[in-house]
């Protein structure tokens, strides 16, 4: 829908959201009551919200529904969610460790194979797949593994940075700080896109209001 | 009972996650699609006692009229309103949609958008440049933004190619930065590697409270 | 009379030689140039496919006889499939010219199928071939992966006899690290100051490790706030997180002897959504004014939001965190930044547990591990020996 086809029910609605964001810009001046109310309401909102999605998406089509369908097995889960309720409890809220353990156990279990594989064999796989040639892209490659080396050596814990080491070290901080600020870089463009769509919504809905 | 037994399960999950990344056969691949279920189904159970908390918490603060009080009164009804909407209504109705839409969505682009300040509030201070790194900090990240853009392009065009801002740019973006990358991501492998086996060993067991992380 | 006399006889002379063409022109008409030939046969082959959980086989085929211009004439291969090869065969796919295998799933393990392949040139066959039974299994262990699991056998065996090592007495060296030796002196100035301290654990679930990581060293802080008769606010986007928290929290202040100290209300709840969440911190750090931020954790874009709020509020900060895009942003605002693996080694570096330094120790021969890796990797793959780097090449 267009601004030029509003009516009062999409004026009042806009008219809400220009003045929920301008209580959040009101931060930057300092804590006032408007940013208060902003923040605490929506608070509120987004509890109540994803709230609702998890019941009618997740807890309809993972556990109601299924359990419905004969999948029996789905009253483990349940059983182990029904436990963590038991932290309203004070004398019984122990119970809960047994659920925390499982949800602790399934994510320790998958990320030592899935790290190792995603974020040790594929840096390796990337780093010695490529021959180190008389050209510019071999000078590349082999500035690549110097940097990769002094960068893995500044993580050392258990060595002093001294002598040898400490300088492979200092060029590896080095490096890396140039990473850090190349990223830097990188994301205030886009940072300063996005204040820019914000200022044109308050721009848009101020001329419907006043001048549409 | 109380400690040994959350060990216990901690110890046959985790190993049996680890085992089962080796073991295509559909049966282990069945039981791991149904276990990462059961994680999301407890997240979703969890999510009563997180609604609990906060109405606890604000519940507290109007009981003994605590500084700000009243702001936990917007909190509870604002909260009681969008999950009675959706409990009735479900989550496709217009209501329910038009309050995220309008009241929910406007905030989170905002709060988004204050990074534009703060981005250059952080850049005026950490550029001040005391230290080597916080130069080449500076120094990688103003290269990197002026070479992203046209002007940096003009500064520099007289310049032989090699060193004009935008090469420079591409330089550091596909060495240094690429290898500090990789150097940090390996290091983070074997970190969690390390972490997750102490869970699993049953050497790291600070999740499970009572003994205070000694 | 001469001139149509020469006409006829070279008329009679062309006539006669291509007398024996003539009996070919009878059978090969203008619309079925090459029907009159028998397709040429395609080799298929039909194996399991390797390494997975079952119900997928691989065909794969060549034409030996056909020479490169009859293959160039072939757009399409039309495949079907059949349980018994004396059967109707079913059209499942076609594939353009070039192919030379077709992956089939969806099968039922156990069941014999058969696939037969046809070449078409438009409408013309120009080649078949039946191969088969290929039978569907999944298999009990993936070859592929063995590179991963030495790895991990490697890691954990190390770490598990630099444990046994540390439990015997061996002392390791760990080398100091700004941010972790900065927690001590950031709680002792939150009780001189009497400000709370805050801490945030980062929007991860509780099954992600760098969350983990963050309990323990909130488990390390909580018991030293504990001892100094600190408040520690601790506010949470996920709601297993927060009961992990509060576990961990309760036990540090049961630990210190100070057990009615602990505040369910500190440890709490705020929202699952990211930047509600990162306003409702916000709202603290302004209004409490906690004397110490710590961020341990997941963070992502609203990691600046909330250390530029904290340094507005006066508060020291120290973040630690794995996500790289979000560590500059830390490192330009905050006072100490524990960067990538130094985040899994802070608690090691807490606990000065001999258990704790084993596995340290173990990341750091990781390392070297991988630095020998990498320099042996080089050096056989500038010599033209590709199988070192294939070799990490895993599935």
């Amino acid at each position: 829908m267009t601004p030029q086809e509003w009516g009062l029910y999409e004026y009042i609605f806009n008219g809400v959201a220009a003045l929920l964001t301008l209580c959040i810009f009101s931060f930057l001046y300092k804590d006032n009551p408007f940013y208060k109310f902003a923040e605490r309401l929506v608070a509120g909102v987004a509890t109540g919200y994803f709230t609702m999605l998890l019941f009618w998406t997740n807890f309809m089509d993972k556990v109601y529904d299924p359990l419905k369908a004969g999948q029996w097995w789905y009253i483990f889960p349940a059983v182990l969610g029904v436990m963590m309720w038991t932290r309203f409890s004070k004398k019984w809220a122990w119970v809960s460790r047994y659920s925390i353990a499982f949800y602790i156990g399934i994510g320790s279990g998958v990320s030592i194979t899935v790290y190792l594989y995603t974020y040790l064999f594929k840096q390796l796989q990337a780093t010695i797949g490529f021959p180190i040639t008389m050209d510019i892209a071999g000078l590349n490659q082999f500035l690549v593994i110097i940097a990769v080396l002094s960068a893995l050596v500044y993580f050392f814990f258990s060595t002093p940075h001294k002598g040898a080491l400490g300088f492979v070290s200092k060029i590896g901080i080095y490096v890396i700080m140039i990473c850090f600020g190349a990223g830097f870089g990188l994301t205030v463009m886009g940072r300063v896109a996005l204040l820019v769509n914000r200022v044109i919504f308050l721009k848009g809905y101020l001329i419907q209001l006043f001048g549409g | 009972m109380r400690r040994e037994i959350p060990l216990v399960i901690v110890f046959l999950f985790g190993l049996f996650m680890i085992v089962q990344f080796f073991i295509p056969h559909r049966s282990f691949a069945f039981l791991y699609q149904e276990f990462n279920n059961w994680t999301i189904i407890i997240g979703i159970f969890t999510m009563v006692i997180g609604v609990g908390s906060l109405i606890t918490v604000h519940y507290s603060k109007i009981r003994f009229k605590k500084p700000g009080w009243g702001y936990s009164i917007v909190t509870i009804v604002s909260l009681c309103g969008m999950s009675l909407i959706g409990l009735i209504g479900g989550t496709e109705n217009e209501l329910f949609l038009n309050l995220y839409r309008y009241g929910l969505s406007p905030v989170t682009s905002t709060m988004f958008s204050l990074l534009a300040y703060f981005i250059a509030s952080a850049a005026y201070r950490a550029f001040r440049a005391r230290t080597v790194v916080a130069t080449l900090l500076l120094i990688s990240a103003v290269v990197v933004m002026l070479g992203r853009v046209p002007i940096g392009q003009i500064i520099t065009a007289w310049l032989p190619e090699w060193l004009q801002l935008q090469n420079i740019a591409d330089f550091l973006l596909q060495t240094p930065n690429v290898a500090a990358k990789r150097a940090i991501y390996i290091g983070v492998g074997l970190g969690v590697a390390a972490v997750s086996l102490k869970i699993i060993l049953g050497i790291e067991r600070t999740w499970l409270g009572g003994d205070g992380g000694k | 009379m001469k001139k149509s006399g020469f006409k006829f006889l070279v008329v009679l002379a062309v006539s006669i030689w291509l007398t024996p063409f003539a009996s070919f022109a009878e059978v090969i008409s203008a619309d079925s140039a090459f029907q009159s030939f028998p397709p040429m046969p395609i080799i298929v082959t039909v194996s399991d496919m390797p390494n997975d959980p079952g119900g997928a086989l691989i065909v794969e085929w060549s034409i030996p006889d056909a020479d490169s211009l009859t293959l160039a004439s072939m757009n399409v291969y039309q495949i079907s499939r059949s349980s018994n090869p004396d059967s109707e065969f079913e059209s499942i796919t076609s594939l353009v010219a070039g192919s030379t295998r077709y992956e089939d799933s969806g099968l039922e393990d156990g069941k014999n199928y058969y696939y037969r392949i046809i070449a078409f040139d438009n409408d013309n066959r120009l080649a078949e071939g039946t191969g088969g039974p290929g039978v569907p299994s999944g298999q009990w262990f993936n070859t592929g992966r063995i590179p991963i699991l030495i790895m991990v056998v490697l890691f954990a065996t190390t770490a598990i006899g630099f444990i046994v090592s540390a439990k015997k007495g061996y002392k390791f060296y760990v080398r100091p690290i700004a941010g972790i030796r900065a927690v001590d002196d950031a709680i002792g100035r939150a009780t001189e100051m009497g400000r709370p301290i805050l801490y945030v654990p980062g929007l991860g679930t509780a099954s992600e490790v760098a969350t983990i990581a963050a309990f323990t060293i909130l488990g390390r802080v909580a018991r030293k706030v504990a001892e100094y008769n600190t408040r520690v606010i601790v506010p949470n986007y996920d709601p297993v997180v927060m009961a992990v928290c509060q576990e961990v929290v309760k036990g540090a202040y049961t630990a210190a002897g100070k057990p009615d100290m602990y505040d369910a209300n500190d440890v709490y709840f705020v929202t699952q959504d990211q930047f509600p969440y990162t306003a409702a911190v916000n709202g603290v750090m302004l209004r409490q004014k906690p004397a110490t931020n710590f961020y341990m954790g997941m963070f992502y874009a609203e990691s600046l939001v909330l250390a530029e709020t904290g340094f507005i509020s006066g508060s020291i900060q120290i973040a630690g965190t794995d996500q790289l895009v979000q560590i500059p942003f830390f490192v330009s605002v905050c006072d100490f930044v524990l960067m990538g693996e130094e985040l899994y080694a802070a608690s090691a570096y807490l606990s000065q547990e001999p258990q704790q330094l084993g596995t340290l120790k173990a990341q750091d021969w990781g390392k070297v591990l991988v630095v020998v890796l990498i320099i042996v990797g080089m050096i056989f793959s500038t010599f033209g020996w590709e199988s070192f780097a294939a070799w990490f090449d895993v599935g």
